[in-house]
């Protein structure tokens, strides 16, 4: 049951094998809705949990961000994951990902206003009531800013850490994204997010196409995501530091040297 | 009549049938401790661990062992297909190949076929020559071995023989042939038993279990992500669960090769990687955008 310590990756059935040769490796992160609570784990993760290895659920499809309340069995299943893993937390997204009962099989951002920072913090807390452990909240990536906006980035996610005492789980990816295609200084926001309210870190690739700067999740990190990762440890080193990879895998010598380059980045030790 | 028809062969029905029994009773205990002993081998931990190849040839013979090492040459970019269906090489050969690899990549050179690897006579040796250390590792069965085997059941089948043919004397003439025929059910059963000879001892057995279960990330439904895993393990994903994990690799070059399909090691206890499978319809619908969550956000 300790938290996610060191550099991480994100568990795909897709390279469970290559996560499981990581000799170094003590925290990964899956997908909660791939886990059936009930029934056995998945084998790779079985074996990682034998080993002591952290397991965090990252959930995709709760829908924090909803004008209605979370569905309480995407709660309860969350909840289980958590137990089935023996998880210290769990993190999920701040955004929507259905409206109506439609399913925008994305997630979407929201607004910036009181009234979603509102709405947010009545589902977090719903959640937190019936999850056994903490939960940590990532903020999204977003091409655009509502017009409707009241706060700014920081200080919405204040607000919400604030009001719920969750955690933060910071993607540097989307912070370099959003300040790439919303403008804006992305150290500035370092300095002004409740960096001590960091449980883990996500870092991921992504590529630039019309202008605009995709978190694709299949890409090579790039240089700048990982100038922020320094400047990020600079001012408070976090815990601990996932890669996220979600297709296109890599030969395993770049998913190695792309570990290599978070823990040099971050003052961590070395998983591979 | 009693005078004339007598015992059959001139032994009582009773006699005959209480010595056949125990010929029957000695001859299958005997072929069976024989068997158990023969089959037995030796743990694989002995000898150091086993190459794709090797574990494709104890899992699925000669055919296997081809496919795994074309898997492996093919993961490594050494050999290609051309349009007319015939293979071709694609590049030198890696480091630390086996003969194998390089009797295989010699046919691809002359542009064989995929089906005509197994007969051509390089490949044929470097064939041999792996099961012959897999039989000194008492891993697999030789040719003598498996004879020798056999015979245990061929005298199940004299006796068999013997008893059928009493039967019928017995029959043509008027005598009761109810308990012989009896006997002969189960020993039917028996012979047809003991002529099924394995390639492969208990240990070979238990060692292909313990791979699978080790190695149920390379399983297909898995969709492993062949470019991160390497030539080895793309061939032990050939060796272990078929040509199933060559054509979700290259489907390209299974087809223009045309390496039949067929999955492997999908059945029984690792049925727990149901769990594997359920995770990656989840991993699916990941990959679908949701963790990434940034890039479907981007998206719009």
């Amino acid at each position: 049951m300790t938290g996610p310590s060191g550099v991480g990756i994100g568990w795909r059935p897709e390279i469970a094998g290559f996560v499981a040769g990581l000799p170094g490796l003590r925290f990964v992160e899956v997908v909660a809705e791939s886990v059936a609570p009930a029934g056995p784990l998945p084998d790779g993760l079985a074996e990682l949990r034998g080993r002591g290895v952290t397991v965090v659920p990252h959930g995709v499809k709760l829908s924090l961000g909803g004008a209605e309340p979370v569905d309480p069995a995407r709660v309860a299943h969350l909840a289980g994951v958590a137990a089935a893993l023996d998880a210290p937390l769990v993190s999920e997204h701040i955004a929507f990902v259905r409206a109506g009962g439609v399913e925008a099989g994305h997630l979407l951002p929201l607004p910036r206003s009181r009234e979603a920072v509102a709405a947010v913090v009545a589902n977090v807390r719903r959640t937190q009531a019936e999850l056994p452990v903490p939960l940590a909240l990532e903020p999204i990536a977003a091409l655009f800013d509502w017009p409707d906006d009241e706060l700014d980035e920081a200080d919405f996610l204040t607000e919400i850490l604030d009001a719920t005492g969750a955690l933060l789980l910071l993607d540097v990816a989307n912070v370099h994204a959003n300040a790439c295609n919303r403008g804006g200084d992305p150290t500035a926001l370092l300095d002004r997010l409740p960096l001590d309210r960091i449980a883990y870190v996500h870092v991921a690739g992504g590529a630039e196409h019309g202008g605009f700067y995709h978190d694709t999740h299949t890409d090579p990190v790039p240089a700048e995501v990982l100038d922020l990762v320094r400047e990020l440890c600079d001012r408070r080193p976090p815990p601990a530091l996932l890669l996220e990879r979600d297709g296109h895998y890599p030969p395993a010598a770049e998913l190695r040297g792309e570990l290599d380059a978070l823990a040099a980045a971050s003052g961590h030790p070395v998983v591979t | 009549m009693t005078v004339l028809a007598g015992d059959t062969w001139g032994i009582p029905g009773p006699v005959f049938l209480r010595w056949y029994v125990v010929a029957a009773v000695v001859l299958v205990a005997g072929a069976l401790v024989y068997r158990w002993r023969a089959l037995a081998g030796t743990p694989v931990h002995d000898g150091g661990p086993l190459g794709p190849q090797q574990v494709a040839y104890l899992n699925g013979g000669d055919q296997l062992a081809v496919w795994t090492a074309l898997g492996g040459l093919r993961r490594a970019g050494a050999v290609g297909v051309r349009p007319d269906r015939r293979l071709t090489t694609g590049g030198p050969l890696p480091a630390g190949v086996t003969p194998l690899d390089q009797a295989i990549h010699h046919a691809a050179n002359r542009g064989l076929r995929s089906r005509e690897l197994g007969q051509d006579e390089w490949v044929r040796r470097a064939l041999d020559e792996l099961r012959d250390g897999l039989v000194r590792r008492g891993l697999a069965l030789d040719k003598e071995r498996r004879a020798t085997l056999r015979r245990g059941a061929l005298l199940v089948g004299a006796l068999l023989a013997l008893g059928f043919v009493r039967a019928f004397a017995g029959m043509s003439n008027s005598r009761p042939v109810g308990w012989l025929m009896l006997t002969l059910v189960p020993l039917f059963i028996a012979f047809l038993l003991l002529n099924r000879v394995p390639w492969r001892t208990r240990a070979a057995t238990r060692a292909l279990r313990e791979l699978r279960r080790e190695h149920t990330w390379l399983r297909p439904s898995a969709a492993p992500a062949y470019a991160t895993y390497g030539p080895s393990d793309a061939a032990m994903g050939v060796a272990l669960f078929g040509t199933a994990t060559l054509w979700s690799m290259d489907p390209g070059f299974s087809e223009q090769a045309e390496i039949q399909r067929q999955a492997m090691g999908s059945s029984g206890s690792s049925g727990g990687s149901c769990g594997g499978g359920s995770s990656c319809g989840g991993g699916s619908s990941c990959g679908g955008g949701g963790g990434c969550g940034g890039g479907g956000g981007c998206g719009g």
